[in-house]
């Protein structure tokens, strides 16, 4: 049996304003995802801010009715039957919100455990068990006020583990946590899945989707525009090569002229402190190097590396092929 | 069958929990039960002018019945606009228990804390103002609270369900602070007011909750009120099931989980 | 020198207006009718019946009372909010940047808020004089404005005094609650003076509304305008206008010192 199959999942946000004349506004976050998880594999939803990520994973969580389509966990339909799928998932997401701060670990993890139908006599160890887990044993008895992010983050996953999910949906769980705490979360979360725990998980580090995940779909404007593993995705950009230039000061008509250059497929800016680092992409074999630079005239250029297409590069391809093309037909890689 | 025997154990932890957590805040337990202090202050120099010496005491439990009944207005109908802030929510409607059960020790729990007010009220009236303690029923009064609590809070859980239905909720929590007060007797009794009022004060679980704690402070009988105020109470959160099924279910649709 | 005038008057009306409607928070309809109108007019209700049935003092006495009282929740919340909310929103350095004079400024703060409690006054006796069948002489009414006006204003100078608090203390919410239930008690709205003792008495001589309820309650009785105690009363809200001002200066220039004003 699938873990989570999704079927043309569409949803729909009203929002009304002003009080005497009520304006309606819909916005279409999601515009039918189709896609399935097997048990015990590890699935990644990439996607820039709101793509989509979070409605959908809160559509099979079952916070959120779809509007139309259809969506199962383990078989049980997330709209009509919330509470078969809610004692198979847990759910975390990141932010150092969603705990009861004036409160110790141990006394959110009692309470949680209550909740989430953890027999009395199972909670102890348990509870001993997870705490053990995410390494916070001996911090237990302080309160959540005082943890740092990446404390709260793992004191978070192991409230959705405590009743033993087989789904668990992780929703950006690394946003905003330290290297070292996020690097221990992914060993977490690989180990879960070796131990034969579904997972969803979304982020939009892409390093982290490239090491822990089976398979990858890529989201942007409300739908799916790429699915396969990690290799597959690479591939579709293994015919590029890939130049990364230092640069200070790169706008968007700069960049422009970037893309118009005879054999670039894909230029991308992104800021990196008091620099920028620009990112063309160009058919292999093209060597637009020369005339980047030429392009870039007047603009301060630092160190330029040439490197092999990375996961990133993928997902920049695909998200900016989207944003390009506006309707684009959906892509299976 | 083992549900059920899960349930006391839910529900002894769930207000244990959140009776903690409101507890914690010093600041405001303090002025939660400053409030109550100076009606009871209030009360007790109204009773004094009136030649109503013997009904100081009752003056200071009425005060603290305000207390209670504030502390579970505005703690039971912001439960889940409290759980909302704090980000719980979520984690709170994804759990598989059913959401009654989730918000039912939140609300007992705002009664709870409200007990705070009770006991400053009648200490406050034994030190300042040399109230005596003559309980009538010393003993059913310290029955009688308790129930009145648990009425309150099985009351609160409507409010939480009706006030997440309504929009503007704090707009109705206001207004509907003194005339609960009024209505259930907490320090006039309903008699003098208008008759066509009492079906109202009838309905009210503080009515019954009041009249039994008054009894056991100066006498008559205690257990008839206690038994329908718990009565009124059940029925409540019964109702109260009825509507969060909706309010789910509609949350679930427009989204309204989450802060923004 | 007109111009400097006219700047000024600006900045009270149009200032006032606009910080009413981002800071004050209970603009929606609902939360006004629920929250300033329908609440007081109950609480006179729930005073009436409790004076007749303890026989303390009469219907007038605890419904004009009352209803002077009502002007209250909107001049003492009011005031707090208009300083304290501009700290919750994060928007107070950009206000204290200004280099406008504090004394316009903050008074057209208060402005809407004094009107806002003449009419929540004045609804409040209106509707309970109906319902409950006091009869008002009409000769007392332009009076009566003036008597609630002034009350209003005072409240009004005592909640932004209240809401200086506000730029150097985080829980002044709380402090504007507890203020406005030692209101009800202190200045004789809702519990006859005399029966307090001397300590309270004397308490309530300095608070806001004392007199203004006192003059109110002439007034309703027929036996017109006591100019003493109206004056009594503007003195009272000018005096807290004075403390509201020097301490919105004090802890101004603190929390440039100590930096706490973006600390929430």
């Amino acid at each position: 049996m699938l873990a989570i199959e999704a079927d043309a999942l569409r949803r729909t946000y009203t929002s009304r304003t002003g009080w005497l004349r009520p304006r309606r506004t819909e916005t279409e976050a999601v515009r039918g995802v189709t896609f399935d998880v097997s048990r015990g594999e590890l699935f990644g939803l990439l996607g820039p801010n709101g793509a989509g990520k979070t409605t959908t994973i809160k559509m099979l969580n079952t916070l959120l009715l779809p509007t139309s389509g259809t969506a199962r966990v383990f078989g049980h339909d997330v709209a009509r039957e919330p509470v078969a799928v809610r004692r198979r998932i847990g759910y975390v997401f990141g932010g150092d919100r969603g705990l009861y701060e004036r409160l110790s670990a141990l006394d959110n993890l009692r309470y949680f455990a209550e909740l989430y139908g953890v027999g009395a006599r199972d909670q102890k160890r348990r509870i001993g068990e997870l705490l053990d887990l995410v390494g916070l044993t001996g911090r237990e008895r302080e309160r959540v006020e005082g943890y740092s992010r990446g404390m709260r983050q793992r004191l978070h996953i192991a409230r959705g583990l405590l009743h033993r999910p087989d789904v668990l949906f992780l929703d950006e769980p690394s946003i905003g946590v330290d290297p070292v705490a996020a690097r221990d979360l992914r060993r977490t979360v690989a180990g879960l899945a070796a131990a034969g725990t579904t997972v969803l998980l979304t982020t939009h580090y892409m390093a982290e989707a490239d090491e822990l995940c089976d398979r990858i779909a890529v989201i942007a404007g409300g739908r799916i525009r790429a699915l396969g593993t990690p290799e597959s995705l690479k591939a579709r950009v293994g015919d590029r090569d890939v130049l990364e230039f230092e640069v200070y000061g790169v706008d968007e008509e700069l960049l422009a002229r970037v893309r118009r250059i005879p054999g670039v497929r894909g230029a991308a800016v992104e800021e990196r402190g008091t620099a920028q680092a620009l990112t063309v992409q160009s058919d292999r074999g093209a060597e637009p190097h020369a005339r980047v630079l030429a392009a870039l005239d007047g603009v301060r250029v630092g160190r330029v590396v040439s490197r092999e297409p990375s996961l990133e590069d993928a997902y920049i391809a695909i998200v900016e092929d989207a944003t390009a093309r506006r309707e684009p037909a959906e892509v299976t890689a | 069958m083992t549900r059920v025997a899960r349930l006391p154990r839910l529900v002894g932890v769930g207000v244990r929990t959140h009776v903690s957590y409101m507890s914690r805040s010093p600041i405001e337990i303090t002025f939660a039960v400053l409030v109550p202090l100076v009606y009871a202050t209030l009360a007790v120099y109204l009773f004094r002018a009136a030649g109503d010496p013997d009904r100081l005491l009752t003056a200071s439990v009425g005060a603290g019945l305000m207390g209670i009944w504030g502390s579970v207005l505005f703690g039971s109908g912001g439960a889940v606009q409290n759980q909302r802030w704090l980000g719980t929510l979520e984690t709170l409607v994804v759990a598989p228990t059913p959401l009654a059960l989730v918000l039912l020790p939140i609300t007992l729990a705002t009664a709870v804390t409200g007990t705070y007010a009770m006991g400053a009220t009648v200490v406050w009236g034994v030190v300042l103002f040399g109230v005596p303690l003559d309980f009538a029923h010393p003993l059913l009064f310290l029955l009688a609270v308790p129930v009145c609590v648990l009425a309150l809070g099985m009351t609160g859980l409507l409010l939480a369900a009706a006030f997440v239905l309504l929009r503007n909720a704090n707009a109705l929590a206001n207004p509907l602070d003194t005339p609960v007060w009024l209505l259930s007797g907490l320090l006039v009794p309903v008699t003098v007011l208008p008759a066509w009022t009492h079906p109202v004060s009838w309905a009210l679980p503080t009515t019954w909750g009041a009249r039994a704690v008054h009894a056991a402070t100066s006498g008559g009988d205690v257990l008839t009120p206690m038994l329908a105020a718990l009565a009124l109470g059940t029925g409540y959160a019964l109702a109260a099931v009825l509507v969060l099924g909706r309010v789910e279910r509609r949350a679930r649709a427009a989204a309204t989980l989450t802060l923004a | 020198m007109l111009f400097r005038f006219l700047s000024s008057a600006r900045l009270v009306l149009v200032g006032g207006a606009l910080s009413y409607r981002a800071l004050f928070n209970w603009t929606t309809p609902p939360m006004f009718v629920g929250t300033l109108l329908v609440g007081p007019l109950l609480q006179v209700f729930f005073f009436v019946f409790l004076g007749r049935e303890l026989q303390v003092a009469d219907d007038r006495f605890h419904l004009v009372g009352n209803a002077v009282l009502a002007a209250s929740a909107s001049c003492v919340y009011g005031g707090t909010m208009a300083v304290a909310n501009e700290r919750r929103y994060g928007t107070l350095g950009a206000v204290l940047l200004s280099p406008r004079h504090r004394g316009p400024l903050w008074a057209g703060r208060a402005l809407p808020y004094v009107l806002n409690g003449l009419l929540v006054s004045a609804f409040v006796l209106a509707a309970a004089a109906a319902v409950l069948g006091l009869p008002v002489p009409v000769e007392a009414l332009p009076g009566l404005a003036l008597v609630l006006l002034a009350g209003a204003a005072a409240c009004s100078a005592f909640g932004l005094a209240l809401g200086a608090l506000g730029l150097r203390f985080r829980d002044v919410f709380l402090v504007s609650n507890v203020a406005s239930s030692v209101l009800l008690l202190l200045t004789g709205a809702a519990v006859p003076r005399n029966t307090l003792p001397e300590w309270m008495r004397t308490t309530g001589e300095l608070l806001p509304l004392t007199h203004a309820a006192d003059a109110a309650r002439r007034l309703t009785a027929g036996d017109g305008l006591d100019a003493r105690l109206l004056g009594t009363e503007l003195l009272v809200g000018a005096g807290y206008a004075i403390l509201a001002l020097a301490l919105l200066a004090v802890f101004e220039r603190g929390s440039r010192r100590r930096a706490t004003l973006d600390v929430m």
